[in-house]
């Protein structure tokens, strides 16, 4: 890849899946931090902006769709965010999208999956597969 | 203008509390328009071992964040069975931060969780199965390991055993190898599976 | 010289579990400064291995070792002007909200815990002096507390040492300090009749009690010493303590993240802080 490094932050209070996420998009060349809840990664977004957020929905302290509400009132850019659920009930995919979502995602995730979905919201070739 | 001191007297803030401190003045301030008020009275009712339920009622209606903290903090002091059925009831909140905060406060109450803890690994939601995990996560209990080799054992839900696989790599002992590999077994095609096995297989095997 | 070694498996496995514990996250930069406070504690403890120190710090019931470690890894001195961008952030950002909200004539209240010998809320009066045209136009009230009676009797003393002020301006040590006989520098009396120092626990309710009306707080460097329940008890003494819409200042290594969703993220051109929200 000759365009600079892409940022992505991996959202997730379980450390065994950030640590999967990690290796699958380090693998692919992106630059990944983590957060373990929404508090954390505003924080982290506030600090220096990222291209992509994937976010889990349940965490301690903030969940998922506070986390996305509050980084779209503040001075963000409209960076693309991933939601990820255990649920895939409708009720959860609504709730996401409202909380400003681009895309929602069912655990559990499988590396081409995830990596897909991610060059397509970076708008990378090789997004649709 | 410059540098003040006033005296310390002065310096005491306005204690908000300025009505009955018994039980049931506690409880009507509970009701109070005024959060801040409220926040006391959920406060000061961990002091009374019966106020559980009081306590578990408002939360459900409770719209404050900062109250509902309170309340969380107190329930967590008081800790009493009651508080566990009445936090077991938020697990099935649709509210998300009503049931972060009920996962939150069971961590803290080992002993009254215990109980009930199988019944939960047992839920036929796998939502609430995989809170149940959620829960085990900080708890500090003997039976932790044993009820994640159950869990990842039997539980037919992919993202239950996910949930109990992550934990496992902490909490694990060579007791959870046998389970762990039979687990990939059970969903070969699964990537996630393998990794987090894998990564709890390697941490057992290093500390052994 | 030391014989013991951590390697990159062992520093890996040792961060996370580390950043999982405390939410400190040691990025590679910081390896050297990682391994030399680990082996000094495998050796303290006379352990044979990183791995059998690791293990005792993992099962260790009494969370001593972990303390102990913690301890090592945080940088437990207190100076004039530490991590002054939050100084910066509270003339340049937070100061002109505050007053924005104020009616003329009303007092500022500001309060640091844990003071220590006194360093961080000198800082913050000496700031205020020269760094804040509304120094001239609002009163300020300025109280910093402590658990340790003998390090406030210090900080009321107001006599540092050449390390203490070495990040201090040399104007500002000329104007506002007078050299001792013993080679120690002495902060004027108006700065040390400027702040109230009181003993508080911040982890018993009935001495935080009391404080409550302040528009800023300064916890800077003790919260990483608490274990999560009583952390998340002192956010509450916070939020208590502040006026709606006022503001908490925490150390560099530290985040309201890990303990509470009571305040809002607030990010500043100099800093990230934590602001109590306003009454609804
Ligand atoms: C590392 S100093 C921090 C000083 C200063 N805030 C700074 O950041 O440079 C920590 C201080 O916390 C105080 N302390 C420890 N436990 C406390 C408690 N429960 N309540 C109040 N102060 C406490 C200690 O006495 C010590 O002076």
């Amino acid at each position: 890849m000759s365009t600079p490094q892409k940022r992505i932050l991996v959202v997730d209070d379980a450390a065994t899946v950030r640590m999967y996420h990690r290796s699958i998009l380090e693998g692919a060349g992106f630059e990944v931090t983590e957060a373990i809840n929404g508090i954390e990664a505003l924080e982290k977004a506030l600090t220096r902006p990222f291209d992509l957020y994937l976010v889990d929905i349940n965490m301690p302290k903030q969940d998922g769709y506070a986390f996305l509400r509050e980084l779209r009132k503040q001075d963000i850019p409209q960076t693309p965010a991933i939601m990820i659920s255990t649920e895939s009930e409708s009720r959860d995919r609504s709730l996401a999208y409202v909380a400003g979502a681009n895309l929602y995602l069912v655990k559990p995730i499988k590396p081409h999956e995830l990596l897909a979905n991610c060059r397509l919201l970076l708008g990378l070739a090789g997004g649709a597969e | 203008m410059a540098f003040v001191k006033r005296s310390q007297t002065t310096t005491v803030g306005q204690d908000e509390r300025g009505y009955s401190r018994d039980f049931e003045g506690l409880c009507a301030e509970l009701e109070a328009p005024n959060p801040t008020a409220r926040r006391w009275a959920a406060r000061d009712l961990a002091a009374h071992p019966g106020a559980a339920q009081v306590l578990i009622a408002r939360l459900e209606v409770e719209p404050d964040a900062a109250v509902r903290e309170a309340i969380m903090i107190s329930l967590t002091e008081i800790g009493d069975a009651v508080t566990v059925q009445g936090l077991v009831k938020c697990l099935r909140s649709e509210d998300a931060s009503l049931r972060n905060e009920a996962i939150e406060a069971m961590k803290h109450l080992p002993d009254t969780v215990a109980p009930v803890m199988a019944g939960l690994l047992a839920d036929p939601e796998p939502d609430i199965r995989i809170f149940a995990v959620n829960v085990l996560e900080s708890l500090r209990h003997p039976d932790v390991e044993q009820w994640l080799i159950e869990v990842i054992s039997e539980d037919a839900h992919i993202n239950v055993c996910a949930t109990a696989v992550d934990l496992l790599g902490e909490v694990g002992t060579e007791a959870a190898v046998g389970p762990l590999e039979a687990l990939k077994r059970r969903f070969p095609a699964e990537p996630y599976i393998e990794f987090a096995a894998d990564l709890a297989l390697r941490r057992i095997r290093d500390e052994g | 010289m030391s014989k013991l070694t951590i390697s990159e498996e062992d520093f890996r496995k040792f961060r996370e579990f580390f950043y999982r514990k405390t939410g400190i996250q040691f990025d590679g930069g910081k390896r050297y400064f990682v391994d030399k406070r680990l082996i000094e504690r495998i050796e303290a403890t006379g352990s044979e291995s990183f791995r059998s120190y690791f293990t005792m710090l993992r099962f260790q019931a009494s969370g001593e070792e972990l303390q102990a470690l913690t301890n090592a890894m945080t940088v437990n001195e207190t100076y004039f002007f530490r991590e002054e961008y939050q100084f910066e952030c509270l003339v340049n950002s937070i100061l002109p909200e505050i007053v924005k909200t104020k009616k003329p004539g009303s007092t500022i209240r500001i309060w640091s815990i844990p003071s220590s010998s006194g360093e961080e809320p000198y800082s913050i009066a000496l700031y205020l002096t020269e760094f804040w045209k509304g120094i001239d136009s609002w009163d300020v009230e300025l109280i910093s507390s402590d658990i340790d009676t003998d390090i406030l009797n210090k900080a009321r003393n107001g006599k540092y040492s050449q390390r203490s002020i070495q990040h201090l301006p040399k104007d500002l040590l000329q104007r506002h300090f007078h050299k001792t006989g013993d080679g120690d520098y002495q902060i004027s009396d108006d700065f040390r009749a400027a702040v109230e120092f009181t003993r508080v626990n911040l982890a018993e309710p009935a001495d935080t009690r009391p404080y409550r009306g302040f528009d800023v707080i300064f916890c800077r460097n003790l919260l990483i010493y608490f274990d999560d329940l009583s952390r998340q008890k002192a956010a509450e003494v916070f939020f208590d303590a502040l006026n709606p819409g006022g503001f908490i200042c925490l150390g560099h290594s530290e985040s309201m993240s890990r303990i509470t969703s009571l305040f809002r993220v607030r990010k500043f051109p100099e800093a990230i802080v934590y602001q109590k929200p306003e009454a609804r």
